[in-house]
């Protein structure tokens, strides 16, 4: 049955895919002022997402694993620590190549850049503690880090914006900023991103596991 | 309940009297200290930069560098004098142990800011004109100082647990510290141009957030010295 499931998400995605790359540079149109660049926002929102998205994750896995003490749970948390990491890599190399030509700046201490950068450095951090020989201490130590970690992100965030803020706020109160059809780009691109996370972070549990397999197994050889 | 707070103060007293007999870590962080105000207000003269703006800034990245040294040593005696277990079996709760260790650093990192600020000071050679709002100045310090040795003995009690992970210490700290270091460094530059005004409420979110990070420590640690 859960091979049925990811089967059938590999094809969901193979057809996704490519849908969303024609939907963000044919059916949405061309930004008028900011022209092509534009369409990096629609990668850099939902890398930015999906980053955002893995974090949670860590945060309630983390919590999961203290009070439950499964191994799998520790699993997901540090396979959506990885994946999350890559994302929020392609968050923050997209931005300074939309920057660049509107800003005309490469980086900006801006809140959500600021935060942006913070929560990269604090994923690395916490893969890190996590280690390649994960033990027991080191999964525990890994999940208390995950969750101060988590409360930290609010408080970088709302301190640096108190400090300053120039970063486009495209989803407000007011609504979303944007034309329809750059609207279904962006919800498209949100879409396919999360299948594409929920995906990947199912690979990643699998060969955790099997990962884990193989070195009990080797311990009982070798015994 | 007062026994809980005496046995805090139990384990404080032996974590600084061990802190001055020994005196060599204290010592090396002091240096190191010493060293990198020296260097900093060095290599901005080179280029005459003007360093008086650069004080506060100057101050509390050498206070963040030093902090690392001053605090790693705090759990990590314990462990390898193997005195770990006893420490836990004679308090018999994680959280006496968390509250003596970070009141022992931040006595440690006040006794350091004692020597490194004056010493800064000269060597910047800062002239307020009349403004500077000393108390200010000292409730950043000390905001700052809690802040740091809180955050710093919760990581310290982590990294100390796996052998490989004691270089993980400052890469695991600095991204927490953050919203302490734009808070501090904003207010100890309001004290130095005496505009207490501008910074009340960084005052007070400074203050929630060091309380923050002892609370949540004090909940998690019985998480992180287990078994």
């Amino acid at each position: 049955m859960k091979q049925i499931r990811s089967s059938i998400l590999f094809w969901v995605l193979v057809v996704l895919l490519p849908l969303n790359i024609y939907i963000i540079f044919d059916y949405a149109p061309v930004e008028k002022t900011m022209g092509i660049v534009q369409k990096v926002f629609y990668f850099h929102v939902a890398s930015a997402w999906i980053g955002l998205l893995a974090f949670v994750v860590v945060f309630v896995s983390s919590i999961w694993y203290l009070w439950r003490r499964h191994h799998r749970i520790n699993n997901v948390a540090l396979a959506s620590a990885e994946i999350g990491t890559i994302f929020i890599s392609c968050t923050l190399l997209t931005g300074p190549l939309w920057a660049y030509p509107i800003w005309n700046t490469w980086w900006t201490w801006d809140p959500r850049l600021t935060t942006t950068l913070v929560l990269w450095f604090m994923y690395v951090a916490y893969i890190a503690l996590q280690g390649g020989g994960a033990t027991e201490s080191r999964k525990r130590l890994a999940a208390v880090y995950g969750i101060i970690a988590f409360v930290n992100v609010p408080l970088v965030f709302f301190s640096a914006r108190w400090w300053r803020s120039i970063h486009p706020i495209v989803v407000s109160e007011e609504g979303i900023g944007l034309a329809p059809k750059m609207r279904i780009a962006m919800f498209v691109s949100l879409a396919t991103f999360s299948l594409l996370y929920a995906y990947l972070l199912h690979l990643r549990v699998k060969t955790l596991e099997l990962q884990e397999r193989i070195k009990m197994l080797r311990a009982e050889a070798g015994r | 309940m007062p026994n809980y707070w005496r046995k805090v103060f139990l384990v404080y007293h032996k974590d600084i009297r061990d802190e001055f007999r020994t005196f060599d870590n204290l010592l090396a962080t002091l240096i190191f200290g010493a060293m990198l105000v020296f260097i900093f207000s060095f290599a901005f003269q080179l280029v005459e930069l003007q360093s008086q703006q650069a004080f506060p800034a100057v101050l509390w990245v050498s206070v963040f560098f030093s902090s690392m040294l001053a605090i790693q040593r705090s759990f990590a005696k314990e462990k390898d004098n193997g005195s770990l277990d006893a420490l836990l079996l004679a308090t018999g709760d994680r959280g006496i142990i968390f509250l003596a260790k970070f009141l022992g650093n931040f006595t440690v990192l006040v006794v350091f800011e004692l020597v490194v600020v004056p010493l800064l000071w000269m060597f910047i050679g800062v002239n307020t004109v009349g403004s500077f709002d000393i108390a200010l100045f000292i409730a950043s310090l000390v905001l700052g100082s809690w802040g740091l040795a809180a955050i710093g003995t919760m990581l310290n009690g982590i990294t100390i647990q796996v052998p490989s992970a004691r270089l993980l210490f400052p890469i695991l700290m600095f991204p927490l510290l953050i919203p302490l270091l734009i808070g501090v460094i904003l207010c100890s530059h309001a004290a130095l141009v005496g505009d207490r005004a501008s910074v009340l409420g960084w005052l007070y979110a400074l203050l929630a957030f060091d309380l923050l990070f002892t609370l949540v420590p004090l909940v998690l640690f019985d998480y992180v010295l287990e078994g």
